[in-house]
């Protein structure tokens, strides 16, 4: 009975999509805001994909990309490949992408990032009681922050974004040269 | 003789400046009028009907702000909050309402923000409703164990350059009613104000339309 549930929920998703497809309208920008008044980004303790346990505090001395999300928010899915462009295209030693899930596990990503046209290979990260977000005041999705390499939150973007846009990276360069 | 000519000249210039200031402000008065009409009425509402589903999607682009409202079938509503698990008579409650797609985005140079319990619904009556906000929701669902905080439209936004937001609205009446959404937002410490007029809420299904 669950099955059939579960399997009616997918087929309804699927059947209400394309009318409810309008939702992906606006055009990204890759305006990044930067933060007036600077402070620390909170640590945090989450999963990955493979249920390995990682900090923020590990990428201390990276700058880092931290991103607020769910496989049913169409601007997160429209952002995330440029996500994964940005990751490829700098340097791994001074930059990290991290992107939490909020409220979904990882049969849900697993299956949704198998549907994307590049997949990810950044660390997908899950907040599943959402404490993370709500620490960073995050208040719709996607949100994303942009962290310095002493771990302090120092531009942000409320809404998608392209963030392999050359400003976005001329910023995050920016950030590593300091 | 000389003297009193100069004073002369300078009379006529100081009155011709006094004139001249005077035209001035009762040109920009006028001028700021119109500007504030034009403001009112430079709003650009336009209707987008899907043409697979015939499901209706306002936009509204005024003072830096705009706002998008796309109708949601009950189907889609039941769908999102049954993928997170809602016992069932929420998502029935959910799916009540008259639920919309809400996009909203700052599309000025300046900071702009806006509160939902701000906004109100106006139904044919004439009366006034407030909006219900996602805190109200968020009361509720704990209430009956439900920790899921996202989809619906958050209470407030302070928004930069480029940013924008989504979520749903929902509005507390049935089925293919027809209300007009008053807005409010607040632009650089200046508040705006507009209205949706005529907004629809979605049939139950598409065959509805």
């Amino acid at each position: 009975m669950m099955q059939f549930k579960k399997l009616f929920i997918i087929v309804l998703l699927i059947a209400t999509a394309p009318v409810n497809a309008d939702w992906q309208q606006p055009e990204l920008s890759h305006n990044l805001t930067p933060v007036k008044n600077i402070t620390p980004a909170s640590d945090f303790e989450l999963s990955d994909m493979d249920d390995v346990k990682i900090k923020l505090s590990d990428y201390r001395g990276k700058v880092v990309l931290l991103n607020f999300w769910a496989t049913w928010c169409p601007p997160c899915i429209r952002e995330m490949p440029s996500m994964e462009r940005l990751h490829q295209q700098v340097n791994a030693e001074d930059f990290k992408v991290i992107a939490i899930n909020q409220m979904e596990d990882a049969d849900q990503v697993f299956a949704f990032t198998g549907q994307l046209e590049i997949d990810p290979t950044f660390d997908i990260l899950f907040d599943s009681t959402s404490k993370v977000s709500q620490d960073y005041a995050v208040r719709g999705l996607p949100t994303t922050y942009l962290i310095d390499k002493q771990g302090n939150i120092r531009y942000r973007a409320v809404g998608g974004r392209v963030f392999d846009h050359p400003k976005v990276i001329e910023i995050i360069n920016g950030l590593i040269k300091e | 003789m000389l003297s009193v000519q100069r004073y002369t000249i300078r009379f006529h210039i100081i009155h011709m400046k006094k004139y001249i200031n005077l035209t001035f402000n009762t040109l920009f008065f006028i001028i700021s009028l119109l500007a504030i009409n034009t403001t009112a009425a430079a709003a650009k509402v336009s209707i987008h009907k899907n043409e697979m589903s015939g499901l209706l999607t306002w936009t509204s682009e005024d003072e830096g702000f705009s706002i998008e409202l796309i109708q949601l079938l009950p189907d889609f509503i039941r769908a999102i909050y049954g993928k997170h698990d809602f016992p069932d008579e929420e998502i029935e409650r959910a799916a009540s309402y008259c639920m919309f797609g809400t996009i909203l985005k700052n599309t000025s140079n300046q900071q702009l923000s806006y509160r939902v319990a701000n906004w109100r619904y106006r139904t044919k009556d004439g009366k006034e409703h407030p909006v219900k906000t996602k805190s109200e929701w968020l009361e509720e669902w704990k209430k009956v164990g439900i920790l899921f905080s996202w989809t619906l439209l958050p209470d407030e936004g302070e928004f930069s350059v480029g940013d924008w937001q989504q979520g749903f609205t929902t509005i507390n009446l049935p089925r293919e009613s027809e209300f007009d959404l008053v807005y409010k937002w607040e632009l650089d410490g200046v508040q705006y104000s507009g209205v949706l007029n005529n907004i629809r809420c979605a049939p139950e299904s598409l065959t509805g339309i």
